[in-house]
């Protein structure tokens, strides 16, 4: 199996897509779906077929790159990058299927930049060469960055260089980081490498990988986003266009969260036990926080979006209490919030296309003419409100009852988040669907979904419940690596 | 001098014979197209002679006491040469605008080049000094070459008096040195020598660092930037790409020379008792007051010419990290470090200002702001994209050389342990992507193409043109992607 073939074809797929608009418009949403669809069943049949054990690092790829260096390209899947990457294709089909009526203008180079990244996703998920793996984090953010920059909203500009900039400087800090570690294998291996499974059998001082980690914890906070580096999240996720969105919710934050499992749990165990409760409290500031604000917003998008801070501080928490539990929770909740953040996003622009505005003043009684967008609407606010049956409320209990054990008092107020996110799914819900229709002068009628829009949300909705359901079908997988991840870090921290 | 000497400073010889050569070419014939192909000649021959002698040449080769010639020296000038034919290439385009025959431009440029070859060769105070005038002196010419431009005559006297001030500083500088190692050269070394007595040693450190400033002066680090921007922005295009590529990388190759010849600069923070304020502390506040001071006042300017004087400050202030070298052994590292980010640094700047010139030509405007690049992406996808790869490759953005180059910087600040300098890296860069995203984003802006297409003119290139843009979009691109390409000539030094 070749995740270098999966990238590439994306790549390639996208600039044909990018070249044949030009020859016949309209052509390249469908190229893009195509290549999307077709990378999609290529990979899962390969990793089926593929014989491989996957419960632990299975390295694809070795190849010498910057031999000066001693830099490689190297890639290796297990399954937390298998789930990653899985959820990153299922997204991408979502994605081209959002824009299909939204983008207008310079479709084939929007197309292109959409499977850019996506295929810049997929290298940060699989690569185990440090150097690659940094390379890939900042690829993926040049076609994300001109998403938002060129085809974004009124104040896109400032949002795009706002993205641009948290998580350039902060990955700078994690590039000094890398730096550092290799030349500690340096001089305790006598030779440089970037490799990750070399990382894993260095002897570091406690003093010295405080510092590392805190490196590449920063860098991966940002991206989550925690409190207190989340500022870009908000601005980035109302001005990106729909897809943007979805893709930014979906899968963006989720490198941060598989960064802080791969790197910053695995290579400094001891660091991260010394760490937990700083990391904990800033998980669970996150949750209030995010809360807190989602609450208090008008604009659907931004509600959206600080929420998505608030479930990422569950994983954060998750993460950091070192518990078996726990860290199937958090793995779920990466899926689970990947799936029901891109469901409302999806949400937002459908709305935002019939009456062009994000504002829930302007919005209300949308179930009048709407009813089959309100009864997914409904679904999938009550998805991320916690509700029984689907995925997250599967995946924030687990992450509540194993970090319980660690953090108590932590894990109580985190619980309140629940709370306040029924709130605010209960606010989002009724200001968009229920109550007075606004005043939206001419068009007031606000149509329902289409048979596209339908297809989006339904298989968004299936995938919801089957988690919902019947968790296992994720957690199977995560039921040996849980356990690994907490002896090692029990082991450390003693 | 043997014939082996003659044969390693052939590529000097050349430049030298060839603007004799070039003289009398003018004596007999007046002709730009003449004159201009025969500069290009000699710069070609010269690079070629470089190139053979750079695969020839397995040890450094001492040229009387005067010139040392290694193939650090010599990548430089292979370096400057070819900028200097960029130059060369880009002056036509703005030189055919009017009716005089414009041959004096290119002996000036030949001097250019002379100067910064016998700069980047040089092992003495006197050919250090003497390529230093030689540069300087020819560029005050160029500078102001364009006449009936508003700002020709205060930018030309503004470089004249403060390179003349430079100098003096310099000169005072090496006077102090001579007065206490009683050589010219630059490998005495007074650690090593004699013992030093601290008199003996303050006296010396006060020359260093009145030649450090005349450096300064020259590679525009902060607090000596302020000729910086107006120079830029008053010269013509071709002549600002001069002052940005060849000057700088030639000082730059220079005081690498100086600085690493003398193990007692940079060994002392570690040898010295309590003396906290050495040369090395007054360089890493030159470098971090030029990151942060460049990047800064770049923030707000609007005129494309003046945003990159400015980028070049935070640049310079950049690659002063290579000389935060603490032990002889990171010294072939620091080399190989400058000589890939100056490549990087080149190559950008040379494609920035390859587009700058074309755009000026197509809207006839000398003044161009970041503005007026507004929906290239749109229009001239080429010269677009080389405008995107030569500002991320200064921004440092993987996919480009100029990540690699920051790379390796970063690798020799660790192995330094000058944490205040990558801090300082660190935050110079956020605050730059706000300028270089404001470019990028400025090529994509679609909102001026409606507002003037009254007058608005298709940018037409010639195929020769477009192929060269292409060709250079793909360099770098190629360097960034496999860095192998440049570093393991490097390896070979």
């Amino acid at each position: 199996m070749s995740i270098t073939l999966v990238m590439s074809s994306l790549f390639f797929g996208g600039a044909l897509a990018w070249y044949i608009e030009g020859v016949k418009a309209q052509s390249a949403r469908w190229i893009a779906l195509l290549t999307v669809i077709i990378v999609g069943f290529y990979f899962v049949i390969s990793i089926t077929t593929a014989g491989l054990d996957f419960s632990s690092l299975q390295t694809l790829v070795r190849l010498s790159w910057i031999s000066s260096f001693n830099i490689e390209y190297a890639l290796a899947v297990d399954y937390l990058s298998l789930v990653l990457v899985l959820l990153t294709l299922f997204l991408a089909v979502i994605c081209v299927l959002v824009s299909w009526q939204e983008i207008q203008t310079k479709t084939g180079f929007y197309y292109f930049n959409l499977l850019a990244a996506i295929a810049g996703i997929i290298g940060v998920f699989t690569a185990v060469d440090m150097f690659l793996f940094f390379f890939f984090w900042e690829v993926m953010l040049l076609p994300m960055t001109a998403l938002i920059a060129i085809w974004g909203h009124e104040n896109r500009h400032f949002a795009a260089i706002k993205f641009f900039i948290f998580t350039q400087v902060s990955s700078l800090l994690m590039l000094v980081a890398i730096i550092a570690m290799a030349t500690i294998h340096f001089q305790q291996r006598g030779q440089v490498s970037f490799f990750y499974q070399d990382w894993l059998t260095l002897n570091l001082p406690l003093s010295t990988s405080l510092y590392l980690m805190l490196g590449f914890f920063i860098a991966f906070a940002v991206k989550l986003p925690s409190v207190p580096v989340h500022s870009w999240l908000p601005d980035a996720h109302t001005q990106a266009p729909t897809a943007g969105s979805v893709l930014l919710a979906g899968v963006l934050l989720k490198t941060g969260a598989y960064g802080l499992i791969r790197f910053v749990l695995h290579l400094f165990p001891q660091a991260s036990m010394e760490f937990a409760p700083i990391a904990a409290t800033l998980g669970v500031v996150s949750i209030l926080y995010g809360a807190k604000m989602a609450f208090a917003q008008q604009d659907f998008k931004r509600l959206v979006a600080y929420s998505s801070i608030s479930h990422m501080g569950f994983v954060m928490l998750a993460l950091f209490s070192f518990n078996a539990i726990a860290y199937q929770g958090a793995v779920l909740t990466l899926v689970a919030h990947g799936l029901s953040s891109a469901a409302l996003f999806a949400l937002a622009g459908m709305v935002y296309s019939r009456i062009h505005s994000r504002d829930l003043g302007h919005m209300g009684g949308f179930w009048q003419t709407a009813p089959r967008m309100g009864g997914f609407a409904l679904a999938f606010a009550a998805a991320a409100f916690g509700l029984p049956g689907l995925a997250n409320f599967v995946a924030e209990f687990f992450s509540l009852v194993g970090a319980y054990q660690r953090f108590p008092l932590l894990t109580i107020l985190a619980a309140f988040g629940l709370v306040g996110s029924a709130i605010y799914g209960m606010v989002l819900f009724q200001s968009a669907f229920q109550g007075k229709e606004a005043n939206r002068g001419e068009s007031s009628k606000v149509d329902d979904l289409s048979k596209r829009e339908l297809l989006v949300f339904s298989s968004l909705l299936a995938l919801l419940i089957l988690i919902g359901f019947y968790p296992n079908i994720v957690l199977m997988f995560f039921q040996d690596t849980g356990q690994t991840l907490v002896l090692t870090n029990t082991a450390g921290g003693q | 001098m043997t014939l082996l000497m003659i044969h390693s400073i052939s590529p000097l010889l050349i430049v030298a014979f060839g603007i004799v050569l070039s003289l009398l070419l003018i004596a007999w014939r007046r002709s730009q197209k003449l004159i201009l192909a025969f500069t290009l000649t000699i710069f070609v021959c010269a690079m070629l002679a470089s190139i053979s002698l750079m695969m020839n040449l397995t040890d450094a080769m001492q040229v009387t006491i005067l010139m040392k010639v290694d193939n650090y020296g010599n990548f430089a000038f292979i370096l400057i040469l070819a900028a200097s034919l960029a130059v060369g290439l880009l002056s036509t385009a703005w030189l055919t605008h009017s009716v005089e025959v414009h041959d004096e431009f290119f002996i000036l440029l030949q001097l250019v080049v002379l100067g910064a070859g016998i700069l980047v060769m040089s092992d003495h105070f006197a050919s250090l000094f003497l390529g230093f005038e030689l540069l300087s002196i020819a560029l005050v010419g160029m500078v102001g070459y364009s006449r009936d431009s508003q700002y020709s005559v205060e930018s030309s006297f503004k470089y004249l008096i403060l390179s003349a001030t430079a100098s003096s500083f310099m000169l005072l500088g090496i006077a102090f040195i001579y007065s206490q190692s009683g050589s010219l050269s630059f490998a005495t070394d007074l650690l090593s020598s004699n013992e030093v007595s601290p008199v003996i040693s303050l006296f010396h450190h006060a020359g260093v660092l009145l030649f450090l400033i005349g450096v300064a002066f020259k590679l525009s680090l902060a607090p000596f930037h302020f000729w910086t921007p107006d120079v830029y922005q008053g010269a013509p295009t071709s002549v600002t790409l001069l002052l940005a590529t060849v000057s700088k990388v030639a000082m730059f190759v220079v005081l690498m020379k100086f600085w690493f010849s003398q193990p007692s600069l940079f060994i002392q923070p570690i040898v010295s008792n309590g003396n906290t304020l050495s040369t090395f502390n007054f360089m890493s506040i030159f470098a971090i007051l030029s990151m942060l001071v460049g990047n800064t006042l770049a923030l707000k300017q609007q005129n494309i010419k003046r945003l990159l004087a400015y980028s070049s400050i935070a640049h310079m202030g950049y690659l002063l990290i290579v000389l935060m070298v603490l032990s002889p052994q990171s010294v072939v590292l620091a080399w190989q470090s400058a000589l890939f980010y100056l490549s990087a640094y080149v190559l950008a700047t040379v494609s920035l200002f390859m587009v700058l010139q074309l755009t000026q030509n197509n809207s006839c405007n000398t003044e161009l702001n970041v503005d007026d690049w507004q929906g290239l992406f749109w229009q001239k996808r080429s010269l677009a994209m080389l405008v995107i790869v030569a500002v991320l490759s200064l921004a440092g953005i993987p996919l480009t050389m100029g990540f690699i180059g920051k790379f390796y910087l970063l690798n020799v600040a660790f192995y330094a342990q000058q944490w205040w300098l990558i801090a300082a890296l660190i935050i110079g860069s956020g605050i730059a992507l706000v300028y270089y995203l404001g470019i990028i984003f400025a090529l994509f802006n679609t909102s001026s193409i409606d507002q003037h297409n009254g007058n608005y003119r298709p940018l037409k290139l010639k195929p020769l043109v477009n192929a060269s843009v292409v060709t250079l979009v793909a360099f770098g691109v190629a360097l960034g992607l496999y860095p192998e390409l440049l570093s393991q000539i490097f390896i070979n030094f």
